[in-house]
């Protein structure tokens, strides 16, 4: 469990970044963390794996706070996926990549040697490829592999997505969800509203520091008020959804003023469309 | 006016061409949006009009790509570049200076625009991407999003006749990119200026760019305005480009019967769809 507890933080003491931030993230929650640029998200991603310490306030995880864990406790606990891979790969092969972090813990034994195979194959690497030849696509999926290789109970993922083509971004996508549904912890800054949508359970939306909105997916996406505020654009289905509900009074309380997902929106206006009455 | 004829282009690493078989005219002033999936080809098409290939990377280099009637591989590409501005993908790459200013200035002294414009320019360009209040800053203490509209900003105050950007967007959030997005369409219609932008955000190419260009294993597969190309939504999901969700919907409603006009390219169109399959 992670808890923030009227966190403050910043970079530079004159400018506040995070403006007393409280939230509790429950173990294997899937939790994306939406605003615009310069909202604190980026920042609360570091405060959760003790890059930053909060100025006032805590932030605890299983209990203890990020300011008494050393580094390597907290990576043991946290794994933190970089929004540009190349930020964190460091070696020459593709599995000495994978290694890194059993080096790092001296773990190197055969145990970490199997894991790191399983992935290979699991992710179709090829083992020898120099990391810095793949293609951006390989290299994100490269970087959250080695994060995986060593287990975390929580997973920070910033920007997961950005520059990935869409088989690449639902093949990354796919993973982190099946992660989830084996019990790890998810927290994802995302700009990709659709990624958001189709994946996370939670949403936390900020803006200029502080928290706006906390709750289900699509009970803040559907919010157009928290939107507004946190200048965030509704998935398109959604947002189809909201408008046609306010334009057409009497869809207000059919299937097609609920639907989130594009299934459900096709359903909703199939049956609106022949008159079967949705409600 | 931008000519490409026959342009098949090989790396002198690769085994097989990038591009192959090219043949493309644009018109000053479009918008074009290039996308497809990772490794197809798209950043290397762009290379070809900006000149980066074949005067920075060596190969095979088959046809002609002329802009303003200037053939790229006869020109240098000091020549080119006055004609032709480019924004990179990674933009930290692009950067030179500390202050944001500076960075814009740059380009500007080094294209010897005479004393007197330049205060303009800058003026001008920064009002563009409306980062005004960001003039005096550290390059080092901007956000991602702001590096981002710094980098374009320092490309358009030096008035090339055609803008390549690839993945201007990739760092910013939704509003802002919609921001950016609208800005560059405005700067296409109100200086006659070509934009070419490579971007997997296909929404928001639908919802700005005047043409889309499909690339796939180094050819162009489907061209055309963007409801032309995005009726062919199954096709391109076969090849890794995934339609926005209002056009997908849309499509379904096609196939369920229940429309029969053109593919939609964003939210509002689809409500006028549902409204009218509704009435």
């Amino acid at each position: 469990m992670i808890e923030f507890k009227n966190v403050c933080a910043s970079y530079d003491v004159e400018v506040p970044i995070l403006k007393d931030v409280s939230f509790t993230i429950n173990d294997g929650d899937f939790l994306a963390v939406v605003g615009t640029n310069g909202a604190g998200k980026s920042t609360t991603m570091r405060l959760v794996n003790g890059l930053l310490k909060p100025t006032a306030g805590e932030v605890l995880i299983d209990g203890v706070p990020t300011t008494q864990l050393k580094t390597s406790e907290l990576a043991r606990k946290v794994g933190f996926l970089f929004q540009n891979p190349d930020r964190q790969i460091c070696c020459n092969t593709v599995r000495e990549e994978l290694m890194f972090g059993f080096k790092a813990l001296g773990e190197e034994g055969s145990q970490a040697q199997a894991r790191v195979d399983a992935l290979i194959e699991r992710f179709g690497f090829d083992p020898q490829a120099e990391p810095f030849l793949l293609n951006r696509g390989t290299r994100q999926l490269l970087a959250l592999a080695s994060i995986i290789a060593l287990e975390p109970p929580v997973v920070v993922l910033d920007e997961p997505t950005t520059g990935l083509d869409f088989r690449e971004c639902s093949k990354v996508m796919d993973i982190i969800a099946e992660m989830n549904a084996r019990g790890t912890t998810v927290i994802m800054v995302c700009h990709d509203m659709e990624v958001v949508a189709d994946y996370a359970k939670r949403v936390i939306a900020m803006t200029a520091g502080q928290v706006v909105a906390d709750g289900p997916t699509f009970e803040v996406l559907r919010n157009r008020d928290v939107l507004a505020r946190t200048h965030l654009l509704a998935p398109q289905i959604v947002d189809i959804s909201l408008c046609l509900a306010d334009e057409c009074e009497p869809l207000r309380n059919t299937a097609v003023a609920r639907a989130n997902t594009l299934n459900e929106m096709t359903e909703a206006m199939t049956a609106a469309a022949q008159g079967e009455g949705s409600r | 006016m931008i000519e490409i004829s026959n342009l098949t282009f090989r790396y002198r690493e690769g085994a097989e061409p990038t591009v192959r078989d090219i043949n493309l005219s644009i018109p000053d002033g479009t918008f074009v949006g290039i996308t497809g999936a990772a490794g197809s080809g798209k950043s290397t098409l762009t290379y070809a009009i900006n000149g980066i290939i074949p005067h920075c990377y060596p190969g095979d280099f088959y046809g002609s790509v002329t802009v303003d009637g200037l053939d790229t591989c006869e020109v240098s590409l000091t020549d080119i570049s006055r004609l032709v501005g480019s924004v990179c993908q990674d933009i930290d790459s692009q950067m030179v200076s500390s202050v944001v200013e500076d960075e814009i200035l740059y380009g500007l002294e080094n294209f010897g625009v005479p004393k007197d414009e330049i205060e303009g320019r800058i003026q001008e360009a920064l009002d563009a991407m409306g980062i005004v209040d960001l003039r005096d800053r550290s390059i080092a203490g901007l956000s991602g999003g702001q590096k981002q509209k710094v980098a374009v900003a320092s490309v358009i105050a030096l008035k090339p006749r055609v803008l390549v950007l690839d993945e201007p967007t990739a760092e910013l959030d939704p509003a802002s990119s919609v921001g950016v997005f609208r800005l560059l369409r405005s700067y296409a219609r109100n200086f006659g200026t070509t934009v070419i932008v490579v971007e997997q955000k296909i929404a928001l190419l639908s919802e700005f760019a005047d043409q889309l260009l499909i690339v796939d294993n180094g050819a162009i597969v489907f061209r055309g305005t963007p409801p032309e190309v995005l009726a062919h939504s199954d096709e391109l999901l076969e090849i890794g480009v995934n339609c926005p969700r209002s056009t997908s919907l849309v499509n379904r409603l096609r196939a369920h019967g229940l429309y029969n006009g053109p593919a939609v390219c964003n939210v509002p169109q689809a409500v006028e769809v549902c409204k009218e399959v509704l009435a």
